[in-house]
């Protein structure tokens, strides 16, 4: 049998428990008055509305209109522009072409004690106001989570001289322009006016040159480019240091002021945080629990493998912690919810179940009369396939889940984005958690077996599950 | 090491009576109680508030039934937590609510009951349309995802005769899910997306039990000299009783781990994860039950019966 050099043990196991804390408890300096989040932990994951309450809604046009996909593009962008007007910052959005849905979830914000659902979801899905006004005076100046500067409700002459609505606007998209004295490239937004809003502009334009007309949705202002040239024949467009995501996502504000028709709530659950959070604290105390009464059954029935096999649980554990909060930086972090909880207790139990199967077949090697190492290095081969065919059919199901149930899937053609994340969910926490399994369970859990079994202390059978007399 | 010698294969009659046993009262059981699917695949509304004080239930029927013109159940019950009481108002038939409605029912109730606060703990308002198109959704996605089983299976199996071992596999996990059906059915648990997440567990837990059987099968066959069909309830016996304390004990942690948090969400009156765990644990034994006395016997009775014909 090749050897496992003796401080593989320890390395493996320091690497453990080093991902383990980190993944707990994150890492964090302090910079005068700033945290860094260098490693996020734990409690920077979000927790799904199921856990923490919150609100799902599902919106559509009303009076059964057929709205196209650029349409629905430009109702989204509007209500993501209320929902950073609302500071809600952490919500999920989608929208379903083929049922003509747009589905809105967010969480509950803890700080806000009195938070009205009913009003809250009316306000998001109420009728755009899209106004072109005079000057850019404004009340309140804020930083959204990304970085950029939300300026907040019109004052003095802008909020007085309302110049157009988004009813003048016919229509409004980003398009690329070349400039024609240095011949580079830029994004724009081009805009169509109505017969009236042509007239009105012109006027405008007329009247304010070389100032500002700044673009206001409801009570955000989107835009505040400079009169450059007076315009009369409602063909306009607005420059700037655009990018082409950019361009278009001004554009499909800018549309979404000039929609022709309304939103109207079809589905609506609110759940209360209060039980969110209960069951949150009573779900991690069940699992600490849990995992301390498997830690005792594997100790207790495989001896020196159940002790492995505890540290690569807790690896295993951690992996999946750590791809859901994000602890990874090319992992995206990941909504939590119940069904996600669901999906970690099964990985746990295929990791188990990996670990069972090495240890009894050590075991069963033993009882055959083979020496330690024998048993060992016999036990590791037979048993891989088995477990490697177990953890592929359970991936092969999570893939499954995660393609039909998630935002855009394999079977939106037939049934349009998903309305219950939750499912995905579950696919995901399974599906890492099987990976996680085949990092841990497979391969880390044989290379300690084998570099512990070279300690000459540790090298007995009973240790291993057999009997020190055969 | 304490070894088994059971003869799966000569008490296959037995099992499978059991089984089918289970199946017709699960059955009865079905027709008689009526599953309660819920409003998440119905469609329909319920609104559940939380008031600080007594209230009678017909009179808040009667005054949601007037603000919608719709017919309502309502029930009340003392809050676990507080002092206060909750209020769960259904609404008949299938049809969603609108927001206006929810606002107009809120209005009228804390109008009528000036010195009490209601306020929403949870409300959910499906279309049934949306609530049918989901139901649909998952059974598609569960149709393709055994499909794709069979394939993987047949594939990885085909030494062993891979269709039979696939088609076997997939009567085990049909076998599974039908009984977890029954037991939120005789629980009285609604059928929701909850129901979703314990059978797609279990389907996935009872067939990496059939896959280990298998493996071990297909391993012994190997060792085995004669490729004679009469040899293979032999094969197939000894592999189960080799498998035999792996998949106890398997499933003995996984219903410690399960029974662990059933009893903590008891105590923390969590009806969402009881509802999870306590089929969840009747889905684990049944799952590592179809493995061993259903797929395996049912595998060996295809080859036999195969080999008879020729």
């Amino acid at each position: 049998m090749k050897r496992v050099k003796k401080p593989v043990f320890f390395v493996i196991a320091a690497l453990i428990l080093a991902l383990t804390y980190t993944a707990v408890f994150g890492v964090y300096t302090q910079n005068g008055d700033t945290k860094n989040t260098w490693i996020k932990s734990i409690s920077d994951i979000r927790w799904g509305i199921d856990i923490r309450g919150g609100v799902e809604a599902t919106f559509s046009p009303a009076e059964d209109i057929d709205a196209t996909a650029e349409q629905l593009e430009a109702a989204k962008a509007i209500i993501e522009l209320r929902m950073v007007s609302k500071s809600i910052t952490d919500y999920e959005i989608y929208t379903d072409e083929a049922n003509d849905r747009i589905i809105v979830r967010f969480p509950w914000k803890s700080d806000e004690a009195d938070f009205d659902p009913e009003t809250a979801i009316e306000e998001i899905s109420a009728t755009a106001l899209l106004t072109f006004r005079e000057g850019m005076e404004y009340e309140t100046q804020t930083v959204d989570e990304s970085g950029n500067v939300v300026y907040q409700t019109p004052t003095g002459t802008t909020a007085e001289n309302v110049i157009l609505e988004g009813s003048d606007v016919v229509e409004a998209t980003p398009v690329m322009q070349q400039d024609p004295t240095t011949g580079s490239y830029s994004y724009a937004i081009s805009l169509k006016f109505s017969e009236e809003g042509t007239e009105k502009f012109a006027e405008a334009t007329e009247r304010l040159k070389g100032q500002t007309i700044s673009i206001w949705m409801d009570d955000i202002m989107i835009s505040y480019p400079t009169v450059e040239a007076v315009i009369t024949d409602g063909q306009a467009s607005i420059t700037g240091n655009f990018t082409a995501e950019s361009a278009s996502e001004l554009a499909a504000k800018i549309q979404g002021g000039a929609l022709p028709f309304a939103l109207q709530t079809s589905d609506f659950s609110t759940v209360n945080p209060t039980i969110g959070l209960q069951s949150l604290d009573a779900m991690m105390m069940a699992g600490l629990i849990a995992f301390a009464v498997i830690g005792v059954f594997m100790i207790l029935v495989f001896r020196l493998p159940g002790f492995v096999s505890v540290l690569t649980l807790l690896g295993q554990m951690a992996i999946t912690f750590a791809a859901v909060s994000g602890y990874f930086p090319f992992v995206n972090s990941f909504t939590m919810t119940l069904p996600g909880i669901a999906g970690i207790i099964l990985s746990v139990g295929v990791g188990v179940d990996a670990n069972i199967i090495t240890a009894s077949r050590i075991k069963e090697e033993l009882y055959t009369g083979k020496t330690l190492d024998g048993a060992i290095h016999r036990g590791c081969s037979n048993s891989l396939w088995s477990i490697v065919d177990g953890n592929i059919t359970i991936m092969i199901v999570a893939l499954m889940l995660i393609g039909v149930f998630g935002p855009s899937n394999i079977l939106s053609q037939i049934f349009g984005a998903s309305t219950t994340g939750a499912i995905y969910s579950f696919g995901y926490t399974l599906l890492v958690g099987v990976i996680g399994n085949f990092i841990m369970g497979v391969f880390c859990s044989r290379l300690m077996i084998k570099s512990l079994s070279g300690f000459k202390p540790l090298r007995r059978k009973w240790l291993f599950g057999g009997s020190d007399k055969a | 090491m304490k070894k088994f010698h059971i003869d799966f294969y000569k008490n296959k009659k037995i099992y499978f009576a059991l089984s089918i046993a289970v199946i017709v009262i699960g059955l009865v059981c079905t027709f008689v109680i009526g599953p309660k699917l819920d409003l998440q695949f119905a469609g329909g509304a319920m609104i559940r508030y939380s008031v600080d004080g007594e209230v009678d239930s017909n009179e808040i029927a009667s005054l949601v039934q007037e603000a919608t013109g719709r017919t309502v159940s309502v029930t009340v019950n003392q809050s676990l937590s507080d002092a206060g009481y909750q209020i769960t108002v259904s609404f008949a038939g299938n049809q969603s609510v609108s927001l206006d409605e929810q606002q107009q029912i809120a209005k009228t109730l804390s109008d009528a009951y000036a010195d009490r606060t209601f306020e929403v703990v949870q409300s959910s308002s499906v279309d049934p349309t949306m609530g049918a198109r989901f139901f649909q959704k998952c059974l598609v996605c569960m149709v393709i995802t055994f499909v794709i089983l069979l394939a993987y299976i047949a594939l990885r199996f085909r030494k062993i005769g891979g269709l039979s071992a696939g088609i076997t596999a997939i009567i085990a996990l049909l076998h599974d899910v039908s009984i977890v059906f029954f037991a939120f059915v005789v629980f009285g648990f609604s059928i929701n997306d909850v129901f979703i997440a314990v059978i797609l567990t279990i389907l996935g837990y009872s067939l990496n039990d059939t896959i280990v059987i298998y493996d071990r099968i297909r391993e012994n066959r190997k060792l085995e000299p004669t490729k004679s069909v009469d040899a293979l309830p032999g094969i197939v016996n000894k592999s189960l009783n080799q498998t035999m304390m792996r998949s106890i004990l398997t499933s003995l942690t996984t219903f410690l781990a399960l029974l662990v948090i059933f009893i903590v969400a008891a105590a923390f009156g969590l009806t969402t994860v009881e509802t999870f765990a306590l089929p969840m644990m009747v889905g684990v034994v049944v799952g590592c039950y179809s493995s061993i006395c259903i797929a395996a016997p049912l595998y060996t009775l295809w080859a036999v019966h195969k080999s008879k014909k020729k």
